[in-house]
């Protein structure tokens, strides 16, 4: 009962700050140069249609009033219409999200998966030769422009070996997923390794840690039963965290890839100022935000058990 | 001597360029596959405001007539059409059995239908001239009264006044025909399914990645040549090369800074496709802020302005220097004007003369511009030329929707903004951008207000085309330059990359790289 009040509780004070942040956006979109109305028209406007589509689209209204009926709309589940392409911005996101959703769960377990084991061999080997080289990589993924990775990437894997396929979604085959993972995962498996790496050598030096080798067990139990498991809940941290990365390189990587998801999506709704779209999927990356660090919470409770003691009293 | 190789060169690229493979031994069959840089917005001809959405359009829609690859008006779904003596009344005659998409035959209520429909969305100047179209267009009339159906083929066009260019509107893509019943019942939808008459019909469109396009069996030119047409969307620009070496793209535009490199390329120099196209581009004077409304201080600056530079060494020679306003590709047209000639002395004097000797007084001007890495390098570049007359630019960069709002409204006073025909006609480069009914947002974005320029400009527009017309827009275009109101850079290239295989592909003077708006009926594979 107190856990399930714990997470209600915290699922409620996600609603102010998903609210704040919708808040902010709206702000810096009115105090951006621009006009959507305009930036629809192309080089050559006509006065009257400018005021029509001004009517239509609101903008001829106050911005507390313009900020007010967009939330009315999105207390109804509606989250307006885009000046864009003149359908419900629903539509606009829904279409986008799943393969957003591909990109981003393909990149996570990529990161996760080869930060883990490459932080976990570095901590075996600490100091050897393999720890220097595996953290020099886990450097060079960390700070290596996604623009730039993903283009290196696609011009060894799909132009000179024509491995994989140079870019585009293509009919949702695994094929064309792979690049564009690896480039965002690579943003994040770096972070994972090197906090993979430092929490195991932590944990390796406690008293339990002798305890279990003096029962007898083999190394490999040691290590993935005992040592890993304690040294997973910094990680999880990181992980969560690292959803930041992932919607901060999904713009990038999409358009490198030619992707067709929200992080494209959102880069071309900023350019044309079609603001109900912006506010839509600043709104999902929020959501995705919030609710994943929620679900990294929870998962402290799974991985150590005094956490969910805690919360249960 | 560098200039004139690269001169005969770019010539003998353009030659390659506009040659198209013959029609007589086309094979059927296969898939075209194109590339868009970004998604079009829009597949609804009245909405359409992009060449992205265009390119799909004239696919999926004729209009009554179509422009042939020198530009010329030529029957499409007017078989034929007359003229009144004065010249205000076209009628069009409709081919008979054209049929939409959905089968049922097109009759000259869908153009009435279709042009009311239009005249309410986002390019109602193209209907404008019609009698009762601005009632209608601001809702006081029910109809547009100068659009007639005389029968089930004729329907009837009046003119408030003649306007030369006229044809070219009804060739417009804005003015494609649609089926009512089709566009009613879908609502915003049909912007999404898009239902004509053209060539090809609609299969499909994955927002961000690609339309799909397949031949239409019945149309009335009989079947296309290609099975299907498949456009990609690839914002980036490496990734659309890296597409188009691999084979996954049939054509793709040449990227930016490696114009030359392309043409040197043993490989890809027989598919580089470099042509003129209906475009200047330009920096303008607001001549309504200051220091700009003293002619001395706009004539010294564009005295000071060096275009052969910036075409050499940052566009690579791909495109050729502007003397006037008018791209001299236009069919008719016989270019005449001069730009003010580089002559730094004469500009410090004219500086000296305006009261800021040696660019004293005068602060630094901001020079606004849309961001880009090409217009970021003329930025620089005319900062460096513009200091040699003790001139000092503020680069004021935005991105385009920021900056277009700052020119519409008159904040900016020394910006860039080129510009590309909606049609072929000098009127759509002078009236539409110096005619001081277009202040603003219309297109006279420089704000200048001339009695003298606005009557010839309204004598040229209402003449009949020939070589009296000519002479009075090219008498309009002098003066404007003379009045240093818009300093002129280059006119446009268009730089594509085609495959060998791809034959037929037009490349007129309207059609641009990557998008290519060109008839793809008219385009076979040879494989």
């Amino acid at each position: 009962m107190g856990l399930l009040r714990s997470v209600a509780s915290r699922v409620v004070a996600l609603v102010p700050v998903v609210l704040g942040v919708t808040v902010l956006v709206f702000a810096l979109n009115a105090v951006a140069l621009g006009d959507p109305a305009r930036a629809a028209m192309g080089q050559r406007a006509d006065p009257e249609t400018l005021e029509r589509l001004r009517r239509d689209y609101a903008l001829d209204r106050p911005l507390p009033v313009q900020y007010g009926l967009w939330l009315g709309r999105l207390a109804r589940g509606d989250l307006g219409e885009s000046f864009r392409e003149q359908r419900p911005v629903r539509d606009v996101i829904v279409e986008r999200l799943p393969a957003t959703a591909r990109l981003a769960l393909a990149a996570t377990l990529i990161s996760v998966v080869l930060g883990v084991g490459i932080g976990a061999v570095a901590a075996v080997r600490a100091g050897s030769a393999l720890d220097h080289v595996l953290m020099g990589i886990s450097v060079l993924g960390i700070s290596t422009p996604v623009f730039w990775l993903g283009l290196m990437l696609m011009l060894v894997f799909a132009v000179k070996l024509a491995w994989l396929p140079v870019s585009g979604y293509g009919d949702g085959a695994l094929g064309h997923l792979i690049l564009p993972a690896v480039t965002l995962g690579a943003l994040h498996t770096g972070t994972v390794a090197r906090m993979t790496r430092s929490s195991l050598l932590e944990v390796v030096r406690q008293d339990f840690m002798a305890t279990a080798r003096a029962k007898g067990l083999p190394e490999s139990v040691v290590l993935a039963k005992h040592a890993l498991r304690n040294a997973l809940i910094p990680v999880v941290t990181v992980i969560g965290i690292g959803l930041a990365d992932l919607l901060v390189g999904a713009p990038l990587t999409e358009t490198v890839f030619a992707w067709p998801g929200v992080g494209r999506l959102l880069v071309a709704a900023v350019l044309q100022r079609d603001l109900p779209v912006v506010m839509g999927a600043v709104l999902v990356f929020a959501l995705v935000y919030v609710v994943g660090n929620l679900l990294v919470d929870l998962a402290y409770l799974v991985i150590d058990p005094r956490m969910r003691d805690a919360a249960r009293a | 001597m560098r200039r004139a190789a690269l001169a005969a060169a770019l010539g003998a690229v353009l030659a390659a360029a506009v040659v198209t493979g013959p029609a007589a031994g086309a094979k059927p069959g296969g898939t075209l596959r194109m590339v868009f840089v970004s998604d079009p917005p829009t597949l609804d001809p009245a909405h359409a405001t992009d060449l992205t959405s265009s390119a799909v359009i004239r696919q999926v829609f004729d209009a009554l007539l179509e422009l042939d690859e020198k530009l010329v008006p030529a029957p499409a779904l007017a078989e034929r059409w007359t003229v009144s003596a004065d010249a205000r009344t076209y009628t069009f005659h409709l081919r008979r059995g054209v049929k939409f998409h959905t089968g049922r035959e097109v009759r000259a209520a869908d153009v009435k239908a279709s042009f009311e429909r239009a005249a309410k969305g986002k390019r109602p100047w193209v209907f404008e001239k019609l009698v009762g179209a601005r009632d209608f267009i601001k809702g006081g009339a029910p109809e547009i009264a100068g659009v007639r159906v005389v029968d089930d083929a004729t329907v009837e066009l009046r003119l408030d006044r003649p306007f030369a260019p006229f044809l070219h509107l009804i060739a417009y893509d804005a003015a494609s025909i649609v089926p009512r019943e089709e566009a009613d019942k879908r609502g915003a939808g049909f912007a999404s399914h898009p239902v004509g008459t053209g060539a090809f019909r609609f299969v499909s469109w994955r927002r961000d990645d690609q339309v799909v396009l397949e031949r239409f069996p019945e149309h009335f030119r009989g079947p296309a040549h290609l099975d299907r047409v498949v456009f990609r969307v690839i914002p980036a620009e490496a990734t659309r090369y890296n597409e188009y070496v691999s084979g996954q793209l049939d054509v793709s535009d040449i990227p930016t800074g490696r114009c030359r490199a392309v043409q040197a390329d043993a490989r890809l120099k027989s598919e580089a496709a470099i042509w003129a196209t209906l475009g200047t581009s330009a920096l303008r004077f607001n001549v309504e802020r200051a220091p700009f409304g003293d002619a001395r201080v706009r004539k010294a600056l564009a005295h000071a302005i060096d275009p052969s530079i910036i075409v050499e060494r940052l566009l690579e020679g791909c495109v050729t220097p502007a003397q006037g306003i008018v791209p001299p590709v236009l069919a008719g047209w016989t270019p005449a004007a001069k730009r003010l000639p580089l002559d730094r002395e004469r500009a410090k004097k004219l500086l000296a003369e305006a009261g800021f000797p040696g660019g004293r007084g005068l602060g630094p001007l901001a020079y606004h511009y849309n961001t880009s890495d090409i217009n970021q390098r003329i930025a620089e570049a005319l900062q460096a030329q513009l200091k040699e007359i003790g001139v000092t630019l503020e680069l004021r960069r935005l991105d385009w929707a920021a900056h277009i709002k700052l020119v519409d409204d008159g904040s900016a006073g020394f910006f860039r903004q080129g510009w590309i025909a909606d049609y072929p006609d000098p009127e759509n480069f002078l009236t539409v951008l110096f005619h001081s009914r277009n202040v603003g947002a219309p297109g006279n974005t420089s704000r200048y207000k001339n009695p003298a320029l606005d009557r010839l400009l309204d004598e040229a527009d209402t003449m009949a085309p020939g070589p009296e017309r000519v002479k009075r827009y090219q008498q309009a275009e002098q003066m404007i330059l003379d009045d240093a109101v818009w300093v002129s850079l280059y006119h446009y290239a268009s730089r594509g990359l085609v495959k060998a295989h791809v034959k037929g592909l037009e490349r007129s003077a309207q059609s641009t790289a990557p998008e290519f708006l060109a008839p793809l009926r008219k385009v076979w594979l040879e494989r």
